[in-house]
């Protein structure tokens, strides 16, 4: 009994037909791979295969074996894909379309997709392959599913992410960017999965992977891109409750963990994107500034000024950057006097790896400030 | 941490590190299979790290060298979208009537690609390559099939792999061949602003995140651009918080990181440190922090890692030594140890060591056009 996977190629009887094509290699190679005997023989067949042009089942066959060695193999995938649209479309030009998705060797390649896409979670080309076929099928929502739990295996990965912008971009309808421009004219298509709804559930995403780790910084990215950053969808028309609603989120994340650079950069992602000055904030961020002792501990509860919690460590040094930056937009000479006393406190002590950073921070002040004071 | 001083830095094994070069360009095992699709970029990592060490001409014979730079013109092809250079043999049938003097013809599944054809013509330029097989118009209609719709530039002609690696080769060839005929600059700056992030840095594509590798190309690409057109196309203030970004990502193993959270790794050390360099803002890195880090992911019989701990690879080796190039440390102890840390100066823009730019300069532009 011989299980087919592990015969090489040369070795099938249904392949006798095709005569393996070598690789071509001079003399001194730069770099050459000592390939596995496996991978030449496949490989020999694909050359073959190109060459001749067939693109019938068994191509299919052979490609996903080259991938499974080489992921990276982009040529494979390449004709894999149109092997795989000549099979799915024999006598009509590719079109998308909903009955797709039930097609067997739709759902067979998906399923290959998601296996392998675990497997090689860093290689662009399964990603790309995917995105080429689910442009195809438009069935958007089973993709943020499968995304969800392929960030389970790594959550922060950055091709699956970068798959989600993407998914939710391109078949969201606000502001597509980038992808694959395939339209159908089909009135029978209209109820294709599309549309603002596939947005609904976002920002539930973003707070469920914030709760496993709330410094992923992915998690934060996104959180960006649905409000701020590709379109706004019925329901958050109102952008002065959304900032509020989002600076409140911010904040109080602030206040589970100070020391976290994401929701700090998230802080002043947002007020910059609104244009709103840093010092809308300063009461916020200033407790933030103090040693542990010096907090006062009421029990008010102030929504827009949480405070930070029981056990933080403090002063945290992103609110020390941020409390100088506020000082010194003031341009006057006690808003930079107060920069400056920060900006040494941080080369000295809390954030010695950037001590020339502040140190240039200090001068840059003082020579501002003294071009406007001479100005005047 | 920061403070620590540079002269307990031991000396850096030159030799050793040659040797980890010559050693991947002599042959690779089966476990890297993967770069079966871009095996010229390996080739440029390691040569690239010969030329920084400054032993290419002691270290392979000229003869070697001849034959490399023979195996690195019969990757370059040509055919219906124009020339340039395939990633390795990968897809090309052994043929007898392969002619070494011409470009080779391509078909649709062997056609040059954008980041090969910029790692290719680095390739040569260290190997000191006259360029006289160079197809230069071949090349300009290349990245005119590259450059899609949205400004961007596809991997290979027709692909719709595409991100920010792409748009800065397509700028670093036409600033090599002092041509931009093949680039819709506009265009491509326009995509190139939809990577931007609230972060301060740059996705791979529109929507992602900023990573320290894609910024480097971004900021790179403005720079080549910046020298033909004249033009700043970031404002003060968006320089300013890229800037910030950037320096913030150096971590406290002193060590940069590619996202913000993420762990430092020795290649984020070039692209956050090269990006930098262009932004003018060098002198703000911690660079004796930065050679600790980078002393610390040293393999111990040669070759740079990722991380301490972990195994070296030509990617992390080349890398490692470009940002010591930009920052090396000062070391003050007198003796020889300081001498093994100096490499040659390497040219952030192009990253290429100077000789090799100046080399690039006078034999790659069609001197036709620009005697």
């Amino acid at each position: 009994m011989f299980d087919d996977d592990e015969l090489l190629f040369s070795e099938r009887p249904e392949w006798s037909d095709v005569t393996p094509l070598e690789q071509y290699e001079n003399l001194n190679p730069l770099a050459p791979i000592f390939y596995t005997d496996e991978y030449k023989d496949a490989t020999n067949y694909l050359r073959a295969i190109v060459k001749s042009g067939e693109k019938t089942k068994r191509v299919l066959e052979l490609t996903e074996n080259i991938i499974k060695q080489n992921p990276a193999h982009y040529s494979a995938w390449q004709y894999r894909y149109e092997t795989f649209i000549t099979l799915l479309f024999p006598s009509s030009p590719p079109k998308p379309s909903k009955a797709l998705a039930t097609n067997p060797m739709v759902i067979a390649e998906l399923a290959l997709m998601d296996e392998l896409a675990v497997r090689f979670l860093k290689t662009y080309q399964v990603w790309h392959h995917r995105r080429l076929l689910v442009a195809l099928t438009r069935q958007p929502r089973r993709e943020l599913g499968f995304i969800k739990k392929s960030l389970e295996a790594d959550a922060k990965n950055y091709h699956t992410w970068s798959y989600r912008q993407w998914t939710l971009a391109f078949f969201g309808g606000a502001g597509g960017g980038g992808g694959v421009a395939v339209e159908s004219s089909d009135e029978n298509d209209i109820d294709f999965e599309v549309g603002e709804d596939l947005w609904a559930g976002e920002l539930d995403f973003v707070d469920a992977m914030l709760a496993q780790d709330i410094r992923n910084n992915s998690a934060w990215h996104h959180r960006f891109f649905v409000v701020w950053g590709c379109g706004v969808r019925e329901g958050e028309l109102d952008r002065e409750r959304i900032s509020k609603r989002e600076l409140i989120f911010v904040k109080q994340h602030i206040s589970f963990a100070p020391n976290n650079p994401s929701a700090w950069n998230y802080l002043r992602g947002i007020l910059r994107h609104t244009s709103t000055p840093f010092s809308s904030v300063a009461a916020f961020a200033e407790p933030y500034t103090s040693s542990k002792e010096s907090i006062s501990r009421d029990n008010i509860v102030d929504l827009d000024n949480p405070r930070p919690g029981e056990g933080a460590e403090l002063p945290c040094s992103e609110a020390l950057e941020f409390m100088a930056d506020v000082h010194e937009a003031k341009t006057t000479e006690e808003g930079v006097n107060s920069a400056v006393e920060i900006w040494k406190n941080l080369a000295t002590e809390h954030d010695t790896m950037r001590k020339k950073y502040w140190e240039h921070r200090i001068r840059s002040a003082h020579r501002s400030l003294n071009t406007a004071t001479n100005a005047a | 941490m920061s403070d620590q001083p540079s002269t307990l830095l031991s000396a850096f094994s030159r030799k050793a590190h040659a040797a980890h070069c010559k050693l991947c360009l002599s042959g690779l095992p089966a476990s890297q299979i993967d770069v079966d699709g871009s095996r010229l970029a390996l080739a440029f990592y390691c040569l690239g790290g010969l030329d920084l060490l400054g032993v290419l001409e002691e270290e392979i014979s000229p003869r070697n060298r001849e034959e490399w730079r023979t195996w690195l013109w019969t990757q370059h092809a040509k055919g219906k979208y124009g020339s340039g250079f395939r990633p390795g043999p990968f897809m090309t049938g052994r043929d007898p009537r392969i002619s070494l003097q011409d470009p080779a013809d391509y078909t649709n599944y062997d056609t040059p690609h954008l980041i090969m054809t910029y790692t290719a013509l680095l390739s040569l330029a260290i190997l000191r390559d006259d360029f006289s097989k160079l197809d230069r118009k071949g090349i300009i209609a290349f990245l005119r099939c590259c450059q899609r719709q949205d400004g961007s530039f596809s991997t290979v002609p027709g692909s719709n792999e595409n991100d920010l690696r792409t748009l800065y080769c397509a700028f670093a060839i036409s600033n090599m061949l002092d041509d931009w005929s093949g680039v819709d600059i506009p265009q491509a700056v326009a995509f190139l602003a939809t990577c931007r992030t609230y972060e301060g840095g740059y996705g791979q594509s529109t929507f992602c995140e900023g990573q320290g590798g894609t910024t480097y190309t971004a900021i790179a690409a403005l720079g080549l651009a910046s020298a033909v057109t004249k033009k700043e196309y970031l404002t003060r203030s968006e320089k300013q918080v890229t800037i910030e970004w950037l320096l913030r990502n150096q971590d406290d193993s002193g060590g940069f990181r590619g996202r913000t959270g993420k762990e430092a790794d020795a290649c984020y050390c070039f692209w956050c440190g090269g990006s930098l360099k262009i932004l003018g803002a060098e002198s703000l890195v911690n660079s004796e922090a930065l050679a600790t880090y980078l002393s610390r992911c040293r393999f111990k019989y040669g070759g740079i890692a990722k991380a301490p701990g972990e195994s070296p690879d030509p990617y992390h080796t080349y890398l490692s030594l470009a940002a010591l190039s930009m920052y090396p440390p000062q070391v003050h102890d007198g003796n020889s140890t300081s001498e093994t840390w100096k490499f040659g100066v390497l040219d952030p823009l192009l990253n290429a060591r100077e000789e090799t730019v100046a080399w690039i300069r006078s034999h790659v532009p069609d001197r036709k056009v620009h005697s």
